[in-house]
């Protein structure tokens, strides 16, 4: 240890912290009125056989996908919205961004990650467009979950996700912010930026979670049902 | 005959099977660092205590997926660390780190402790004054290391950062940290 690490490691019992409130006892409590589930992900399968995209403009532009218009769900970054039936789609394979470090994730989105507690590292990370990024767990083809977060102050509408008439769309709450629980296996997402269709592409073949945490709008995809996908991010911090 | 407390391990592997009990003692064990940890990155109390008290409920529902045998401390500290920086978008009031001897010793007294005694009440003032000067990542990677006393695997853990990363911040922290001080010497 140099000098200078001496005289900050003497530091150490110098400094006037608060007193340590009694955590344990509030956690206690917390856990008393809250039984744990037992959670186990499955893979995701990578869904190219029903992930479809569609080309946004077909949304936009048919009568047809006009006409079949059910339900619009609006979340701070996002809108879903329940068709009777998908436009006709061409199917490309799903596209997460670029792989970076944290640290360039980071420095591209603009916002320090979110990420589940106690999954440690991410296996991978990606940005798209600068502006979403993916924590990706498990291996590349077949990740356990995926957790995807943009700005949505700064980007609202900048994520569209369409779903078929045989998806189930519902109203949750995570944390006291809104959210939306997308299940199901015709549901799909297009990405927009500043109002102009940039792209759009598959996801995988798990069920999605969408919510707001202050500016931000995440995105939960794993193979859970609604209440493990609400367990799950209540872990995200 | 008095049987031995329970170990670490043996209470993670009860709270794993949902002894709440088990995970209590636990928090009991580490909740004055998590707190501290919460304190150093939030700088409020109250948001502290919030985030230090979140973090371990939610380091509860995740334990079934803590690695067994792998060391908790950094496991939840991580978790601390997380929830703290989340509350880092509130507007609460910061403040600024203070030394015990300020309040608990009469001026020019400086009552150092063993690892205190290795320096004088003003130039402990002068490096922790440095110190809160700092950008935040380099505050807190030099907090994890000095103030908590974390090892560089453990901060690395904490920070969710490469072991390497941590290394290399942490030099050119002191680096930064010791041109302040020059600068105000």
């Amino acid at each position: 240890m140099s000098e200078l690490e001496l005289r900050l490691a003497s530091l150490a019992d110098a400094i006037d912290y608060p007193a340590t409130p009694d955590l344990a006892a509030s956690v206690d409590d917390a856990l008393a009125s809250r039984p744990r589930r037992r959670l186990r992900l499955r893979p995701l399968a990578v869904a190219l056989a029903v992930a479809l995209a569609v080309a946004a403009g077909v949304l936009a532009s048919s009568p047809g996908a006009r006409s079949a218009f059910l339900e619009l769900f609006r979340l701070q970054g996002a809108t879903v919205t329940r068709l009777v039936s998908l436009p006709q789609v061409e199917l490309v394979a799903p596209d997460l961004g670029e792989r970076v470090s944290r640290e360039e994730a980071e420095r591209r989105v603009g916002f320090e990650l979110l990420a589940p507690a106690g999954w440690g590292r991410p296996d991978a990370i990606h940005v798209r467009d600068g502006r979403v990024a993916s924590l990706v767990y498990g291996p590349a083809e077949r990740p356990r979950l995926v957790l995807s977060q943009l700005d949505g102050s700064v980007w609202d509408g900048f994520l569209k996700k369409a779903a078929g008439g045989g998806t189930r769309i519902e109203e949750v709450t995570v944390g006291g912010e809104r959210g939306l629980f997308v299940s199901g296996d015709e549901h799909y997402v297009m990405y927009l930026s500043e109002g102009r269709v940039l792209d759009e592409r598959t996801s995988l073949a798990g069920n999605v979670l969408l919510w707001n945490r202050g500016p931000l709008l995440l995105r939960l995809e794993a193979d859970v049902s609604r209440d493990e996908a609400l367990e799950l991010a209540e872990e995200v911090g | 005959m008095v049987s031995r407390p329970p170990t670490e391990d043996e209470l993670v592997e009860r709270a794993r099977r949902g002894d709440g009990a088990a995970f209590g003692a636990l928090a009991r064990d580490h909740q004055e660092l998590a707190f501290r940890t919460a304190y150093l990155i939030t700088r409020n109390a109250a948001e502290a205590e919030d985030a230090a008290q979140a973090a371990l409920v939610k380091a509860y529902y995740a334990l079934p997926r803590f690695r067994r045998g792998a060391p908790l401390r950094p496991w939840l500290l991580a978790i601390v660390a997380n929830e703290a920086r989340n509350r880092l978008r509130s507007g609460a009031r910061r403040e600024s780190l203070a030394l015990r001897s300020a309040h608990e010793a009469p001026a020019g007294d400086a009552a150092p402790s063993p690892e205190g005694a290795l320096l004088a009440a003003e130039e402990r003032a002068g490096l922790l004054a440095a110190l809160d000067s700092l950008a935040a990542d380099d505050r807190l990677v030099l907090s994890c290391r000095y103030l908590l006393e974390l090892s560089e695997e453990e901060t690395a853990t904490v920070l969710s950062l490469p072991r390497g990363t941590v290394k290399s911040r942490t030099s050119r922290a002191l680096g930064r940290l010791r041109q302040r001080l020059e600068v105000t010497a």
